[in-house]
């Protein structure tokens, strides 16, 4: 198949990139821009770990083609924050616990960070239910959903 | 395995449009030979386990003519492009359309709601599709645009079994209209599913209209009971024209539980089906007439 | 005591890199010049391999590999057991496929797509042989048969009935025991098989090495056995086999066996003698292995007085193609069901039965979760038919302080040293108001919620007195640099419950080091001693064991270096933390004015040439301390649909001392959804037509609990009992596997008290409810 170019912006840099059309951003990203933090979990959609933020939605990067994201934003967890400047989320989930194996927890942080800029102060159900697409199977969430509420309630003041 | 998810193996000529026109043009042209790709939740998902293949890929999320959800003359017209986060999000959908907003709300993850459209949830033909039941109890009608030109398709017409539509091949749905539902008007949607936001077991969409104390206007509507979304006239017709009692609910419940003749399969058993058919009905039925201001 | 980090919540040493996303798992790892691999797997659930012709793939410039490229060695995954108690039975690659989903050729090329596309290319030819789906009819003399023999150690064995290996047990004299009973109850429980569904799919990358050697990533919970296990097959001398340590997405069972695609990567890797990668997709993963599943008949006899007197129990595991670890798993059964409760006189018979499924492995709790549901609703069955009380019956007759505990079977006991089994108890009968739980004949309406209580274990360790049928020792390395920072190298594999920061918390403890001037180095198997796995509930309880053996090693060195530099005696001196100056001194007792950094003396010990300050030993835990749980959960049953909700749960654990307070609850809350998922929603069952698994390893309608499935933060409780282990490193036991072992009899009690109905099938989904309460039967 013939290779396209395509121009994106990833975690604030331009990138021009070749790509097929069946190559899909997850692969993109991982193989070509070498960020690691989306991971390949089910690669059907159906448990986030390859969550990324497309122009500040979270979508799937498993189920993107990259020739279709040209021109857009894209936010991995590399994105989010460093060692020298975590990101408050970043911090909040190591403060409450929310890292078991750490597999999920790039997905699992860039949707709290979408829902708490939608929405700065979702209650518990909210929080669960913006979640739901994540698994996890270490933490049963609970340390999760409690650190993103931490930060709702640290925005509320 | 015969699949790998990891990659998308199979290979394809890939065409963006940014036209309607051009659109319709790649689809005549390819003849049968081409997949629109939208928001791609179910396309690609169907491309890597094998269930579908196309030597042609025509990207269209990106038309802006076909991203619009504007209410005209009360009534309520969609692009299909509009993504089911769009339709989650949008008050009057959350005010007036009490079974489109519930149906949407019960979906998937958000990533996959901002991702996925409402023409692809339909197009894809699902059995399960969470949207149908209730465009189906407002009586949507589906625009379908072709070189050949346009027709309009009540959405009850438009499936005909898992993964077939009457979209042919040279056709794009390029419009989803809900007529105007008038006072008094309420819906309603349910669904149950093995845990959060996964594919329905059942669902149930009822929209009522009440006229004084009697219910004008019913339709029902399940998913996930036959090949096809299905709406159940006679059950339908109990209601019409009837003061809306407890007792009219069970029996009108247990008329549709009757005329549904769902399968088993790996997602729940044909006997579970039918029996909670009744209870989402049921609640179905009270939440909409509740909607519509009616008492029981 | 004076403990400075044991029992604090201090940040996880792995924590920013994960939060990041810079912490590299397998499936991260990427080595110049590598190529990628996929699996072909059998569509067949039994068939002879005639013929495969991969010519087409080869001129796509893919790299095959056959299994006659492969070296012709009969393996067993896990090699934990002594070697003669082994049963060895698969193949790198076999000439019989014996499940769907069984890998019989692997192509690699420069990218997956093309490996992909040329393995689509590969042509086999089949013998279609007929299949055995059935584990009961599976050992009808007229069913086929899926081995003519096997080997156990060296020695070949024949295979009858595909009986793939049995375990009878008699203590005392059960038919005594059953005639002086009042009350003789029996039941039927089934459990089925389910899916690890770890987030990380099994991985590895193996890097051929100039030296003729290999270095292989891969997802693993030992390490050190898979490098023996490489070895072995490839014939390489292990010093030129190295297997990196690195985080795993998650595992619970999954990579505690050398993962049959790891020898496959590394024959690929040497016939090509590039890197390759292969990662398994979702639906390679999910053909791999699964729970064990187990069919379990158990009757118990009572006297009036609520004492037990006798006990029988019958198993059948349906272990799938191969065996992985089924002959210790029907020993750990008998030890699970041995030491709950005292029976007095009993029986145990496990068979473990060959079919053409995919293979059956370890899942958190070993064979425990399945024991425990029968057992703990057993518990509750008799104590409804006979008028006593759930937890004063359970009281009566559990396995306390003083008892004997089997931690492996019959040839792994100790004695039971510490328990919090009556406090916890006590407190979780507290919490939930037990006294005023009514029974079910009282509840009515649509919505009706039940409480029900469980109890379990699991073992910390497969330690011993006397060294039993498994292997159980760990290592450590442990060094003051000049600064008087402190390295560990560890080979025990931390899978995210903390193990890691235990270790260090215990090196640190000791050292009387700050938390964070302690490391744990980047290691692999040829800087690392032996480590057996990190299983069986071991890591805090061994792996830190030996690593606070060798603390004391290295603090002796310390001591000794710092009595020459300091002209003291060596018994005179002690080691403090000093928190204003964050550094730890060494001191005359009692005497602080004459001192020395740790620091200082590893500095001066070097300039004097004396050498480093470090220790390697290994170390055996000679017990194996059970670890207990008690579970309170509340459930709410939909009576119209069968859909059951969670509104409240009390975790109860005694662990000893808590290392990582956090992490433990960490561990307690993370079991629950698991253990809501084994007995609500989980089932990776095949279809007995065409051997396919119905979900065809897709995740879609085979989704673990979500966000949403659990209780709300307020109403899951954690407790911890307030108990101290005498043999543990500062007094702790273990936690992971014993958090989940009562969940689901927990939750099938509640069920019970809600509507009356006792499940003995898992899962108890809304299905099975609602036909159970249309036809008042049991489910």
């Amino acid at each position: 198949m013939e290779k396209r170019l395509i121009k994106l912006t990833v975690n604030g840099r331009i990138r021009e990139l070749s790509v097929k059309p069946n190559d899909l951003l997850l692969n993109v990203l991982r193989n070509d821009l070498q960020l690691m933090g989306a991971k390949y979990g089910c690669g059907i959609g159906e448990c986030g770990a390859c969550t990324v933020l497309l122009d500040g939605q979270t979508a799937l990067a498993c189920l993107i083609l990259a020739v279709t994201v040209e021109g857009q934003e894209i936010t991995t967890i590399e994105g989010m924050g460093d060692h020298v400047q975590l990101h408050p989320l970043q911090q909040a989930f190591l403060d409450h616990g929310a890292v078991q194996c750490g597999f999920c927890t790039p997905g699992m942080l860039l949707v709290g960070e979408a829902l708490l800029k939608e929405n700065p102060c979702p209650s518990e159900d909210e929080i669960r239910e913006y979640l739901r697409g994540n698994l996890c199977r270490c933490t049963g969430y609970a340390a999760i959903v409690k650190a993103i509420k931490s930060e709702a309630k640290a925005l509320e003041i | 395995m015969k699949t790998d998810t990891k990659i998308l193996a199979s290979e394809f000529e890939y065409l963006e449009c940014h036209t309607l026109e051009e659109v319709l043009d790649a689809l005549t042209r390819y003849n049968g030979k081409a997949k629109i790709l939208a928001g791609g939740t179910d396309l690609l998902t169907k491309m890597k386990t094998g269930a579908l293949h196309t030597e042609y890929l025509i990207f269209v999320k990106k038309i802006e003519s076909l991203n619009y959800l504007i209410s005209d003359n009360n009534t309520l017209r969609i692009g299909p492009m509009v993504s089911l986060r769009e339709i989650e999000q949008h008050e009057q959908i959350k005010a007036s359309y009490s079974a489109l907003f519930e149906a949407v709300r019960s979906m998937a993850a958000t990533s996959v709601k901002n991702m996925a459209t409402l023409g692809g949830n339909l197009c894809n033909g699902s059995p399960a599709a969470d949207t149908a039941p209730p465009l189906l109890v407002y009586g949507a009608t589906l625009k379908l645009t072709s070189s050949r030109g346009v027709r309009l398709v009540p959405v009850e017409e438009f499936f005909l079994g898992p993964s077939k539509t009457v979209l042919a091949s040279d056709e794009l749905l390029t419009e989803i209209s809900i007529p105007d539902l008038g006072e008094n008007v309420g819906s309603s949607f349910l669904k149950l599913g093995r845990v959060a936001a996964d594919i329905a077991k059942i669902n149930v969409a009822v929209c009522i209209k009440r006229t004084g104390q009697a219910v004008s206007y019913c339709r029902i509507a399940f998913g996930s009971v036959a090949p096809t979304p299905i709406r159940v006239p006679e059950a339908e017709a109990m209601l019409v024209g009837k003061e809306l009692s407890n007792e009219l609910i069970t029996n009108v419940a247990q008329a549709a539980a009757n005329l549904i003749k769902p399968i088993t399969d790996k997602r729940s058993t044909s006997h579970y089906r039918q029996q909670v058919s009744k209870v989402v009905l049921e609640e179905a039925l009270r939440s909409a007439w509740q909607r519509t201001g009616g008492e029981l | 005591m004076d403990l400075q980090v044991i029992g604090k919540v201090l940040p996880r040493k792995d924590g920013i890199a994960k939060v990041c996303g810079k912490e590299p798992f397998a499936s991260d790892i990427v080595v110049p010049h590598m190529l990628y691999a996929v699996t072909l797997r059998s569509s067949h659930p039994h068939a002879e391999i005639i013929k495969i012709d991969t010519s087409e793939a080869e001129k796509m410039g893919a790299i095959c590999i056959t299994p006659d490229e492969v070296p012709d060695f009969t393996y067993n995954e896990r090699t934990v057991s002594i070697p003669e108690k082994t049963y060895c039975d698969r193949k790198v690659l076999p000439r019989r496929v014996r499940h769907v989903g069984e890998a019989i050729t692997a192509v690699a090329a420069e990218t997956e797509e093309l490996a992909f596309r040329a393995m689509q290319t590969i042509k086999i030819e089949y013998r279609i042989l007929p299949s055995v789906l059935d584990p009961v009819k599976a050992m009808e003399p007229d069913s086929a048969a899926l081995y003519e023999d096997i080997f156990l150690g060296k020695q070949q064995l024949k295979v009858k009935n595909n009986i793939a290996c049995d375990r009878n047990i008699v203590i005392g004299d059960p038919e005594a025991g059953f005639a002086a009973a009042d009350y003789i109850i029996e039941r039927d429980y089934n459990l089925p098989r389910i899916y690890h569904h770890q987030m990380e799919t099994k991985t590895v990358v193996c890097q051929p090495e100039a030296n003729g050697g290999i270095t292989v990533w891969s997802t693993t919970q030992t390490i050190h056995n898979v490098r023996q296990l490489l070895g072995q097959i490839f014939e390489l001398p292990l010093s030129k086999v190295n297997v990196k340590k690195l985080s795993i997405g998650g595992s619970f069972g999954s990579g505690i066996q050398m993962n049959s695609t790891i020898p496959i990567c590394v024959a690929l890797a040497l016939k090509a003698r590039r890197p390759v990668k292969l990662m398994s997709s979702r639906e390679d993963d999910m053909h791999n292995h699964v729970k064990f599943p187990a069919r379990i008949k158990l009757k118990v006899g009572v006297k009036k007085n609520a004492m037990i007197v006798a006990a029988d129990m019958q198993v059948l595991v349906d272990i799938g193609a191969h065996q992985i670890n089924a002959f210790p798993l029907l020993g750990c059964m008998s030890g699970w069901y041995a030491s709950l409760y005292k029976w007095q006189d009993f029986r145990f018979e496990g068979t473990a039965v060959y079919t053409n499924k995919v293979p059956g492995c370890a899942m958190q709790g070993y064979g425990n979760p399945e024991v425990n549901f029968a057992v703990e609703s057993h518990m509750d069955v008799i104590a409804n038919e006979c008028g006593f009380d759930p937890i004063e019956f359970r009281l009566k007759n559990y396995v306390g302080i003083g008892d004997e505990f089997w931690g492996q079977g019959p040839t792994v006991k100790s004695i039971i040293k510490s328990c919090g089994v009556e406090e916890m108890l006590k407190v979780g009968a507290e919490k939930i108001v037990w006294s005023e739980r009514r029974p079910c004949q009282e509840k009515t309406g649509r919505y009706r919620r039940g409480v029900g209580i469980a109890r379990g274990f699991h073992t910390s360790g497969t330690g011993g007195p006397k060294p039993g049928e498994v292997i159980d020792y760990s290592s450590a390395t442990i060094k003051i640099n000049e600064d008087g920072t402190v390295d560990v190298l560890s080979p025990v594999m931390d899978l995210g419950g903390g193990t890691g920061e235990a270790t260090v918390k215990v090196v640190a403890e000791l050292l009387k080091v700050p938390y964070d001037k302690v490391e744990l180095a980047i290691v692999d198997t040829r800087t690392t001693g032996y480590d057996v796995n990190t299983h069986a509930t071991r890591g805090v309880y061994c792996g830190c064991g030996a690593a606070l053996h060798v603390a004391r090693q290295v603090r002796t060195k310390l001591l000794e270096f710092a009595a020459r530099i300091l002209e003291e005696n060596f018994d005179d001196l002690e080691l403090s933390y000093e928190p204003e100056e964050n550094t730890t001194i060494i001191h005359v007792k009692g005497f602080k004015q004459k001192q020395i950094t740790i620091g200082e003396v590893a500095k001066l010990a070097q300039i004097y040439s004396w050498g480093t300050i470090a220790a390697t030993d290994s170390y055996r835990q000679k017990n194996c301390p059970p670890c207990f749980v008690a579970h309170f959960i509340e459930v709410e049953v939909d009576t119209w649909t069968g859909v059951v909700k969670v509104p409240r749960a009390i975790l109860l654990a005694d662990s000893g001392t808590p290392i990582n307070p956090d992490m433990l609850a960490g561990q307690l809350i993370g079991s629950l959804s698991r253990g809501l998922g084994y007995v609500a929603y989980e089932a990776t069952e095949n279809d007995l037509e065409t051997g396919e698994l119905v979900c065809g390893g897709f995740i879609t309608d085979n989704k673990i609990p979500t966000s949403c499935e659990m209780p709300l933060l307020e109403n899951i409780e954690v407790y911890f009992a307030h108990t101290y282990e005498p043999t543990g490193p500062f007094g702790a036991k273990g936690i992971g596997e014993a958090a989940l072992n009562s969940v689901a009899a927990a939750y099938s009690n509640a069920i019970f008290n809600a509507i009356g109905i006792r499940f003995y099938q898992t899962p108890i989904t809304p299905e099975r409810i609602l036909q159970a309460l249309e036809g008042g039967i049991s489910g």
